[in-house]
């Protein structure tokens, strides 16, 4: 009983960091229908500003979370206005797309390389190593926390997007953007928003992650695989379905050390990725856009 | 009818052969004839994921030629030859790795290579060497596999990691016969899913199966690289019960697993992370209080220049030259694959690359490397096979080292005093 209580929070804490990690990514691809692979690049980035806030001025991490996120959204801004929306638009801007944002994940590494090197950093409060007694066994503070994030965040989002009128119209262009102009929606800037807070979602997961791993400038790579198993899983473009998602590849992951070895429980996501994409090419919890 | 004159294109493409191979040979023949110096080149990964040790190896490697350049060059048929090396950036990829040795040799004429760090661009890179027949001397390379493919033109100065895992059980087992851990001592025994951690598992378990019943291990677990959550794996642990904690880690992997491990509130008899420990990135992301008593085993500490010998010398020179920085071992190794291919082209009294490689494999010198000696056995794929030191975080900040017992600065602590009696 013990051993299940262990794993069952060890999954919990897993899909927090998970649902983190691939918020961003789905909300950009849920209005744009562009698959952010500078997504990597900016967890990244994301991990040495709050390192760099922590380091230099010890402002803590979860203290430096309205920072990140502005300077995350005005990254995200800045890369759809120089970048992002001179992109075709439709399926003829895929290649193109993939190409250019990738592009801009090894730029942002090698500007990472430039200004920090290529040491391992990380990131080390009072709570690092702290954790609390829970039913007989030991919950890390640092990753409750990364969980209440997680938790909150999709919340967060749902209000935008219920009860504000730009989220209504993030909504109306995810559905369909030329009708919106027609109504006067300003189409390229609900766009720029939305990768704006797709940027700074993926800047808050590099500054989380950073509290919990050490980083390099080649951080965010695993991560935005991982990110990508779960927006998939979920189903592309629907946020609560990115919450789920993350949830079942965590608890799958972690429950998967009981029958296999532990080297290959990451590999149970991929196949998982694969098995939806040949019976449920539309995610486990269908093709809904933003929820 | 074609005419006489004109040459055919097989005529044609047998006299650009001759005229190419006429061009590529007259440097090395003149060189041959009378050098004028010896030329060296290596790359090394200056940037990518390497980036930081890649500048540790180059580190190594300069100052070997430095010195060699100060007391006037290598001395070659009786004559001082000033030494040269040219350092490209791999960029911590194989491929480049492999195509910039081949410039350095086919194009740059680069006289001998040096190697570049870590096993996987060397298991790429040192076939170049094998190819053009020219010595390639590494101290970067440490996975046993790569020296069992029976290359003539491969020299390595990095012990395997198998030995690491002997030393580590060595060192235990002196405290297990002393009466400080129980008998038998129960294991978990985790180790990265690469050749290093392999390597480190073959050792610890293979001391085990020869130790008569004195050690069991109930748990055997690999992981991946960068893993993001070892709370499943360490709750094995914990289910298992273990005296002793070994496990074989990158930094990365040290410290997630470590955080995990401290919140978990899991302690052992013995922890140890393999050549993980004692580093400064380690310290500051973990807490002095929690790496404490952390046992690691490395190729060579600068602990050792604390005697007088080879290695307070190399210490000296080295933090001379950086403002009082100390080395690690990345620069040791560095500069005693120097220094070996150095004593070699002196020896062989020629840059002739078949006497310099027999002189290699012949090569028996004094070293600063834990045991004292360095050499190639054959028998070993070329591979030296020098011991580990191990050292121990003490709770003063310093990491001394507990073993080999020649080469001790302190002595180690077997029941983590961390954990409640």
């Amino acid at each position: 009983m013990e051993r299940f209580i262990d794993l069952s929070l060890s999954a919990i804490m897993l899909a927090g960091l998970y649902a983190t990690m691939a918020y961003g990514l789905g909300l950009i691809y849920g209005v744009l229908r562009v698959v952010n692979l500078a997504h990597g690049g900016v967890i990244m980035a994301g991990a040495y500003l709050g390192w760099v806030l922590f380091e230099r001025w010890g402002i803590d991490p979860y203290l430096a979370l309205p920072l990140v996120i502005v300077a995350s959204f005005g990254l995200g801004i800045l890369m759809y206005r120089l970048l992002v929306r001179h992109l075709p638009r439709g399926p003829a801007g895929g290649p193109a797309s993939l190409l250019l944002l990738f592009g801009t994940w090894l730029v942002l590494r090698n500007v990472a390389y430039l200004l920090f090197t290529g040491n391992d950093q990380s990131i080390r409060t009072s709570y690092s190593t702290a954790s609390v007694p829970f039913l007989g066994t030991y919950v890390s503070v640092n990753r409750l926390a990364v969980l209440g994030v997680a938790v909150i965040l999709p919340i967060l989002l749902q209000l935008l997007l219920k009860k504000t009128y730009t989220g209504r119209a993030i909504r109306a262009v995810a559905q369909n953007a030329d009708s919106c102009t027609l109504v006067g929606v300003d189409v390229e800037r609900i766009y720029a928003l939305t990768f704006g807070i797709g940027t700074a979602l993926a800047g808050v997961a590099g500054l989380l992650s950073a509290t919990i791993f050490s980083f390099n400038p080649g951080f965010g790579s695993g991560e935005l695989l991982k990110s990508f198993v779960v927006v998939v899983l979920g189903g592309l473009g629907s946020i609560l379905g990115v919450g789920l998602a993350a949830f079942i590849l965590a608890v799958v992951e972690v429950f998967a050390i009981l029958v296999l070895p532990s080297y290959l429980t990451s590999a149970v996501g991929f196949v998982m990725l694969v098995l939806v994409l040949v019976l449920r090419p539309g995610g486990l919890f269908g093709h809904r856009v933003l929820g | 009818m074609r005419s006489r004159s004109t040459p055919t294109p097989c005529r044609s493409a047998l006299l650009a052969t001759l005229l190419l191979s006429l061009v590529a040979a007259a440097p090395r023949a003149a060189g041959a004839a009378a050098p004028t110096k010896v030329s060296l080149g290596a790359t090394l990964p200056l940037t990518g994921a390497e980036a930081r040790i890649g500048g540790f190896f180059k580190e190594g490697y300069e100052l070997a030629v430095e010195e060699a350049n100060q007391k006037g060059g290598l001395t070659v048929g009786g004559k001082k030859l000033p030494v040269t090396l040219s350092i490209l950036d791999d960029t911590t990829t194989q491929a480049t790795a492999v195509s910039l040795a081949d410039r350095l040799v086919n194009s740059d004429g680069v006289d001998f290579l040096l190697g570049t760090y870590s096993s996987h661009l060397v298991e790429a890179q040192s076939t170049i060497g094998e190819q053009n027949r020219i010595p390639y001397v590494n101290g970067g390379g440490g996975a046993t596999k790569i020296y069992k493919r029976g290359f003539k033109y491969l020299f390595g100065t990095i012990a395997p990691v198998e030995l690491l895992g002997t030393t580590l059980m060595s060192w235990i087992d002196v405290q297990q016969k002393a009466g400080k851990l129980p008998r038998p001592a129960k294991i978990a025994l985790l180790w990265e899913n690469t050749a290093h951690g392999k390597d480190f598992r073959k050792g610890v378990s293979d001391f085990a199966a020869k130790s008569g019943g004195a050690y069991q291990i109930s748990v055997d677990e690999s992981f991946p690289l960068d893993g993001k959550d070892f709370s499943a794996l360490l709750g094995k642990v914990k289910a298992a019960n273990v005296d002793l904690f070994l496990a074989d880690a990158h930094l990365p992997d040290y410290i997630t697993m470590h955080r995990q491990y401290v919140a978990a509130g899991l302690c052992h008899k013995v922890v140890s992370y393999g050549a993980r420990g004692s580093e400064k990135g380690a310290v500051d992301a973990l807490g002095q209080e929690n790496v404490n008593y952390v046992v690691s085993g490395v190729w060579w500490s600068a602990e050792l220049g604390k005697k007088p010998g080879l290695a307070k010398a190399f210490v000296e020179l080295f933090t001379s030259k950086h403002q009082g920085r100390k080395p690690e071992w990345f620069q040791a190794l560095a500069y005693e694959s120097a220094r070996a291919l150095f004593t070699a082209i002196e020896q062989a009294g020629s840059l002739d690359r078949e006497a310099v490689r027999a002189k290699l494999a012949a090569l028996k010198i004094p070293s600063m490397l834990p045991g004292g000696t360095l050499e190639f056995p054959a028998s070993m794929g070329q591979q030296a096979q020098n011991p580990f030191v191990l050292q121990q975080n003490l709770p003063d900040r310093t990491s001394p080292i507990i073993f080999p017992p020649d080469a001790a600065t302190g002595t180690g602590i077997a029941v983590n005093p961390r954990c409640p009696k």
